[in-house]
């Protein structure tokens, strides 16, 4: 009884469905018609309908919400539908390998890519570009891979000259007219990570040249040292022991408690954030104290700025990353040339902090 | 007889849920129905399926083994760091086998001679695999080797590709999948060990008096499971190439779930391999087939658990009106 029951309510079902399907198709007939010739291994779908795939390395985070609405801000003005997917979290490889395999098996017209891990990928790659469909990295695109056409990612090296340019505006008077040595301090992640490395190279570099090259001396570690003996301004660089919040904050402490700092840049979240947790015992920072800049954003970072504690910082700009990324995409897919674009990065105040551009670039 | 009608309704649905899926996608979905999507659908299948066919021994008795996911990421990392210390890919991988046999003796021992409850005991192997793996990688991930390397060629065993065939390559895994089906079918339903695997779940106590020697059949059924758990290791590894320590959670609730949805029964004494693999096909097709009409994967979710609590609730009015 109960079966006949049930077959009979699953065929209706299965009926219905179908039809369903067939009404449907009809009226999209001409297009559904397009996009199942290229299952015989052909080309991209490139008459008319542009369609960009983007996968990400995550999808929750404010981050790459902001890479979202970029990429959707290009894919409006092009005309191009574009899908946007990313795995849970930074550990699910196998969840971002399926997410490119599904991209590349919807024939699109081009990939963007920001990849976990450039081995896991490999495969997809080479199927991508069998079935000639051309991948843009974004973000910290696919370190490694030759097949990826050109990148859309920060450059962290004129990031950190930016920081630089900034910094220098508000201390300028303190470095060209002090009778005594002065001092400013630059907290860095690591000495391994390449990012970190440019961010804090460039705001070093700059700042020596603002200052001069004879007068500032850069000291703290071996990989930035270039010591000047009776400099002006000397720029000490820490570097903690150890990726740790603890061993960061006794870093800041050290840099802080020198009577000559009139400055501090952390050149990343993590820096940024620990030399904030620092002042809240030692109280430094301030307009009419030491200055801070910092670098890309989260909660204890927005707060500080807001509060004047940090006079601002750079954030990369996640919404040029996906705008650029889907421009370069419906370039490459016709044919044209492009190259590696840096989407450049944002300096915020409390006062600009609100603004149409650098809010959504914003995360906590 | 009432058993094995109950098996039948629930995977009637099954089956006919999959291939209503299949269509579906493949009505609605751009570009949906074509090869290489195909073997994208086996591909994110293998490591489950195999996970799937070892659990149901255990589920069959009764027990439960929530390790396999863990155990499975922790075999293969295993594997993966003997294989880059110098050791042969062929021994390489019997040892990855042999690490998830030994994780299954455990668990086995663990529940038919010592006692424990079956959910415990393998929970503290989850932990224990989970925080193994992390160790030994000094939780660095591992990467398997690929396309012309040395050893890469044990990805062959589950997508066989040359020169001449389809770009997307030939589904040896899906070959491999079917045949260790079978057999373990073959093992369930016509050999005496099956036989005495379904009579525990059914009732122990009965079981062991009529002279079914519990201990050993009972650690059998979680060895088996070990040993699939550490073959979805290697499929993983040849599928995804990389592996990271600390994963694999949750892997073991998407094989259960596969098992349910393909009419074993929690409670023990039934069990249906080809039932399982149908639920596992059910969840792939559902997974890679849902970005083609449009959703984010996290309908898969929603989607599955639906399909999961009604393949249940039907299983449970048939037996209701049974009784």
């Amino acid at each position: 009884m109960k079966k006949k029951i049930l077959s009979v309510v699953l065929s209706m079902a299965m009926i219905a469905a179908i039809a369903a399907g067939c009404g449907r198709a009809e009226g999209t007939t001409t297009e559904s018609g397009d996009s199942k010739a290229p299952t015989s291994e052909g080309a991209a779908v490139k008459t008319g309908d542009l369609s960009i795939e983007i996968v990400a390395k995550g999808f929750q985070h404010d981050f790459w919400k902001a890479v979202k609405l970029g990429a959707e801000k290009a894919g409006t003005e092009l005309g191009a539908t574009v899908n946007f997917v990313g795995p849970k979290d930074e550990s699910a490889v196998a969840e971002q390998v399926e997410q490119i395999n599904n991209a590349i098996n919807k024939r699109p017209t081009a990939i963007c890519l920001a990849a976990l891990d450039t081995e896991a990928v490999l495969g997809a790659l080479s199927e991508a570009a069998q079935a000639n469909i051309p991948i843009i990295g974004f973000d910290s695109g696919v370190p490694g891979a030759d097949s990826i056409v050109a990148n859309a990612s920060t450059n962290n090296y004129a990031a950190g000259q930016l920081a630089a340019d900034k910094m220098y505006e508000i201390i300028k008077d303190k470095v060209t007219d002090s009778a005594e040595p002065v001092r400013i301090g630059v907290v860095s992640q690591d000495a391994t990570s390449q990012s970190i490395g440019e961010r804090t190279g460039g705001f070093v570099d700059r700042m020596v040249e603002l200052i001069g090259a004879d007068k500032a001396s850069v000291e703290g570690h071996d990989k930035y040292n270039k010591t000047i003996k009776d400099a002006k301004v000397i720029i000490e660089i820490g570097i903690p022991a150890t990726v740790e919040d603890a061993a960061c904050v006794t870093v800041a402490n050290t840099l802080l408690n020198k009577s000559d700092l009139i400055a501090i840049y952390g050149s990343n979240e993590f820096a940024a954030k620990n030399i904030v947790t620092a002042n809240e015992s030692l109280q430094k920072l301030g307009s009419d104290k030491v200055i801070g800049v910092g670098f890309d954003s989260g909660s204890i970072q927005l707060q500080a700025v807001k509060d004047g504690i940090l006079a601002g910082s750079i954030t990369q700009d996640p919404v040029q990353i996906g705008y650029q990324a889907v421009t370069m995409a419906v370039k490459a897919a016709s044919g044209e040339n492009v190259k590696d674009v840096d989407t450049g990065c944002l300096w915020y105040t409390a006062d600009n902090m609100q603004d149409e551009a650098i809010a959504p670039c914003l995360y906590e | 007889m009432t058993k094995k009608n109950s098996i039948g309704t629930q995977k009637i649905v099954a089956v006919l849920a999959l291939v209503l899926l299949y269509l579906f996608f493949s009505i609605f979905g751009n570009n949906f129905f074509q090869y290489s999507t195909f073997i994208s659908i086996l591909d994110s299948s293998y490591y489950i399926g195999f996970m799937a066919i070892g659990v149901t021994f255990v589920i069959t008795t009764g027990g439960m083994d929530l390790s396999i996911g863990t155990v499975c990421i922790c075999c293969s990392l295993l594997g993966g760091t003997l294989f880059k210390a110098g050791v042969p890919m062929p021994f390489a991988l019997c040892i990855t086998i042999l690490i998830g046999l030994l994780f299954g003796l455990a668990n086995g021992l663990m529940v038919s001679v010592m006692r424990l409850p079956s959910f415990i005991a393998s929970l503290g192997t989850m932990m224990v695999s989970r925080g193994l793996g992390s160790i030994i990688t000094k939780t660095a991930s591992v990467t398997f080797p690929q396309a012309e390397n040395s050893g890469a060629w044990f990805r062959n065993i589950f997508k066989f590709k040359a020169a001449g065939l389809p770009a997307a390559g030939i589904p040896t895994g899906f070959i491999l999948l079917i045949a260790l089906a079978i057999l373990m079918a073959v093992i369930m339903n016509k050999t005496r060990p099956g036989r005495y695997l379904l009579a525990m779940g059914s009732n122990k106590e009965a079981a062991r008096l009529s002279g079914v020697n519990i201990v050993k059949w009972e650690t059998f059924a979680y060895i088996i499971s070990g040993g699939f758990a550490a073959l979805a290791g290697i499929s993983y590894a040849a599928v995804y190439s990389t592996l990271m320590p600390g994963t694999g959670n949750g892997f073991e609730l998407d094989a259960i779930a596969g098992v349910v949805i393909g009419g074993t029964s929690l409670s023990g004494g039934n069990g249906s391999i080809s039932g399982t693999l149908i639920g596992i096909f059910i969840m792939s097709v559902l997974k890679t087939g849902l970005p083609f009409v449009g959703l984010q994967p996290h309908y898969q979710l929603l989607i599955t658990g639906i399909v999961l609590i009604g393949a249940v609730f039907a299983d449970v009015l048939n037996k209701r009106k049974r009784k």
